[in-house]
């Protein structure tokens, strides 16, 4: 087992908020809903309980010297899985990563008989594939379809949130950059300078 | 599709910026030594960009001496000289990725473009067989973007995602083959997937209305053929949110490598950069050039 402290990467004299923040950062770089439909999902996961299995012990151990500290961590639930699916062996293909195979038996189901489930595990397939602009299409399909479903809405309000600007580029809100505009007022100030050591000109 | 990957320079320490420099300048003299002088003139910022990230994976000590630049031989340059082996690699794919892009330039463009880029393809052909020599799979990578990027670009409807898969693998592939575990080489595997498409659909992007005039292949062209209602603000949010969901999902891949060096520099890049220019190619320039097409139509 490895040393809870290296884990979080921190040294064992680190204060209580210093071992939350820590733990915080990590959860955020690792949190699986990062990762959602995506072949590093595993990975993530792994590194995530990894995380929690350290801060638990630190938490714990340091509850049972000071019996006051508080543990909080997030908690991660895998979406609602429906139990009603017309798609059951294509859902179990999608679980044992096997995404060739189910997109196969997707592709047979003919056009009208496509419902809302269909076009939802077409983007979970596409997703995975990095084919994101198609995953975007089947997720909006799904939801148009059904609007009422959580599951849909759920994948779908994470591909808006990521396509939206999320550490990305939002036209509406702000980016801190060069314009011109600055740059005349940086060389203004350069001006200014300039004549303060060199007042012949 | 060179030169996309790029810090945004006032967000860098002085020092992280003279580092960035150093590297440049240092694969730039590698690019040289191994290939001629005229080889350096496919330097690029992504190979740069390449190179620094194998260093920081494999964390190449570096050090930093200060020699005349080739090109302007009165000023004295900082150059970051390890990392023989990313500078080596990284610049193996600068020189054999500029050649095919020759090759591509001869499939698809009129007579006088073709005949330059005959004649330019001709000049690196040494540097190329050399290139090919000492590190064939990379080669065979960009054989394999080539040879399906035109296999695609026959359906002339073909759409974004399908589009962007040929450079997606290949950086993919390129990126796997500087990882050194399983788990880094499958997060390396994502990455680079995703950097690649990144790199792919700003190049289509910013090149969307020049492409539409010359109705050259180009994906978003073909995605909004057919909604000409669409004004040009729209589609550029379009292209916009495709991009961003692509950068979002390599920096998701990108936060979970292990890097030892040039840490800042790296998130610099990948966290401000793509996004800068996102900001840049498609809502900036693409304004002014529609102002100067505007100003034309106009005086005509």
């Amino acid at each position: 087992m490895k040393d809870p402290y290296s884990v979080l990467g921190l040294n064992p004299n680190a204060t209580d908020d210093e071992v939350k923040q820590a733990y915080r950062e990590l959860a955020k770089k690792y949190h699986p809903d990062n990762f959602q439909n995506s072949p590093l999902a595993g990975y993530a996961t792994k590194k995530m309980a990894e995380i929690n299995e350290a801060y638990d012990q630190i938490i714990s151990e340091r509850r049972a010297a000071k019996k006051n500290a508080e543990s909080e961590y997030y908690d991660y639930n895998a979406a609602d899985v429906q139990n009603n699916s017309n798609y059951i062996d294509v859902r179990s293909l999608i679980n044992s990563g096997r995404f060739d195979d189910a997109e196969m038996i997707l592709n047979g189901v003919p056009v009208e008989g496509r419902d809302a489930e269909w076009y939802f595990l077409n983007g979970v397939i596409k997703s995975n594939k990095g084919w994101l602009d198609e995953a975007y299409g089947c997720f909006q399909t799904a939801c148009n379809m059904d609007p009422s479903n959580r599951e849909y809405n759920a994948a779908f309000n994470r591909i808006k949130n990521s396509r939206s600007g999320v550490g990305g580029y939002d036209r509406g809100g702000n980016f801190v950059c060069c314009t011109p505009c600055d740059i005349c007022s940086g060389l203004i100030c350069t001006d200014c300078l300039c004549d303060c050591c060199c007042n012949s000109f | 599709m060179f030169g996309y990957l790029r810090p945004v320079k006032p967000e860098l320490k002085v020092r992280e910026y003279e580092t960035y420099k150093s590297a440049y300048c240092g694969l730039c003299r590698y690019i040289g030594m191994d290939y001629g002088i005229i080889s350096r003139l496919t330097l690029s910022y992504d190979c740069t960009l390449l190179a620094m990230l194998i260093m920081s994976l494999k964390n190449e000590s570096v050090n930093f001496s200060q020699k005349r630049c080739v090109l302007n031989p009165l000023k004295k340059c900082c150059f970051c000289l390890s990392g023989g082996e990313s500078y080596r690699f990284a610049g193996a794919v600068s020189v054999i990725m500029t050649y095919y892009k020759f090759e591509d330039i001869i499939l698809d463009s009129g007579f006088f473009k073709k005949t330059a880029a005959k004649l330019l393809k001709l000049l690196f052909y040494r540097s190329h067989e050399k290139a090919k020599k000492a590190y064939p799979e990379i080669e065979e990578i960009a054989k394999t973007m080539v040879t399906e990027q035109a296999e695609i670009e026959k359906n002339k409807n073909a759409g974004i995602d399908p589009s962007a898969e040929p450079t997606a693998t290949a950086v993919s592939r390129l990126c796997m083959l500087i990882g050194s575990d399983d788990d880094e080489i499958m997060i390396l595997r994502e990455f680079g997937y995703y950097l690649g498409r990144w790199i792919y659909l700003i190049d289509a992007a910013d090149d969307y209305f020049k492409d539409k005039k010359s109705s050259s292949f180009n994906p978003f062209v073909n995605k909004f053929k057919k909604n000409e209602e669409l004004d040009n603000l729209e589609i550029s949010d379009y292209c916009n949110a495709t991009l961003n969901h692509t950068a979002a999902m390599a920096v998701s891949a990108f936060n979970l490598l292990n890097l030892r060096l040039h840490k800042p520099i790296l998130e610099n890049i990948m966290n401000l950069g793509l996004a800068y220019m996102q900001r840049k190619c498609l809502f900036i320039d693409k304004r002014k050039y529609l102002e100067r097409s505007d100003a034309n139509e106009r005086s005509v």
